[in-house]
């Protein structure tokens, strides 16, 4: 890796961790589009109806380790730090995948 | 605009998740011709950063709220839809896995709806009219169409998986982004192209490009 691609991924990733910090103070809590419309359209304004007609249909179950970006009995920090740690993760995971694709110059000049 | 478990049938959520995997695979295909040592670095940015973007939802009228995708800002600077698909489905699986921010069986309607839907479509409105408007207003463009029609994909399949009726579907869908469009992904991706234009424009693979005829 060259001095100047190191550079180009300190400053995303300053920006990145910038924005994950900001965001659980800056971000609305309200629904989003969609979510708005399963409480108007399937809950009938009611979220908690909304959430327990879709609940009943849900087959998968699945339990997250961060439900909604936070961290059990950690508030606000939780949100940073679980916005943090996906945020990295996808630092990580994008070096990885396109360091694995990328094509070698090397062995295709041999 | 994540759907969650629960809201598409598992029948219907399998179809959508083949589909998907077919385009991850057409973007895997993409990265091992066109990935080069210059975009390894965009890339992982790219990627980090449009995670934490997606975390700030902005407020909008109607108590709702909405943040941008960054499909189409993606598939800009790398110069392919398959950037932006490849880089969402990424951001998806670790936002479903990790957060519950998306279901899993739905996964695949989700990286259909954010990552395929909204690249193709942002992405060639965006070369369709940089000739005329430039990179700036056609980054606008671009990425508010990606976002508007991406979401309108979320209503259809909602609708056809009987959770919604159509015509309020696609009609609050579309209203809720065509303002999230605008002062979300409209203008986040045209400031960020704008930016980097100024600063190292030859990390920008689209404004390089030479024009292939169709």
């Amino acid at each position: 890796m060259t001095p100047e691609n190191i550079k180009i991924i300190l400053a995303g990733a300053a920006i990145a961790i910038l924005i994950s910090i900001l965001a659980p103070f800056l971000a609305s809590s309200n629904p989003d589009g969609l979510d708005k419309n399963l409480i108007t359209l399937v809950g009938g304004g009611s979220e908690e109806k909304a959430e327990e007609i879709i609940g009943e249909k849900d087959q998968v179950g699945y339990e997250p380790p961060f439900p909604d970006y936070s961290i059990e009995g950690m508030d606000k920090a939780g949100e940073v730090l679980s916005i943090l740690i996906g945020t990295f993760i996808l630092l990580v995971l994008g070096l990885g995948v396109s360091s694995i694709l990328k094509k070698k110059k090397e062995s295709r000049q041999a | 605009m994540h759907i969650g478990d629960g809201q598409i049938p598992l029948e219907q959520a399998v179809i959508y998740w083949i589909v998907a995997l077919f385009f991850i695979w057409l973007s895997l295909r993409w990265a091992r011709k066109e990935m080069d040592e210059a975009k390894v670095p965009i890339f992982a940015a790219l990627a980090a950063g449009i995670f934490a973007i997606q975390a700030m939802n902005i407020p909008i009228p109607w108590g709702t709220s909405g943040h941008m995708l960054g499909s189409v800002l993606a598939a800009i600077i790398l110069g392919s839809p398959f950037a932006g698909i490849l880089i969402l489905a990424l951001v998806l699986i670790v936002q479903g896995f990790l957060f519950g921010d998306g279901g899993i069986s739905v996964m695949g309607a989700n990286i259909l709806d954010m990552g395929v839907i909204a690249s193709f479509t942002g992405y060639y409105t965006f070369r369709m009219i940089k000739g005329s408007l430039g990179m700036g207003k056609a980054s606008f463009i671009g990425g508010w169409v990606g976002i508007f029609i991406g979401a309108e994909a979320v209503a259809i399949q909602l609708a056809i998986a009987g959770t919604f009726p159509l015509i309020p579907a696609m009609t609050w869908m579309g209203i809720y982004h065509a303002v999230i469009g605008v002062i979300g992904e409209g203008l986040i991706t045209s400031i960020v192209v704008t930016s980097v234009m100024k600063t190292r424009p030859d990390l920008v693979a689209s404004s390089s490009k030479v024009e292939v005829p169709a």
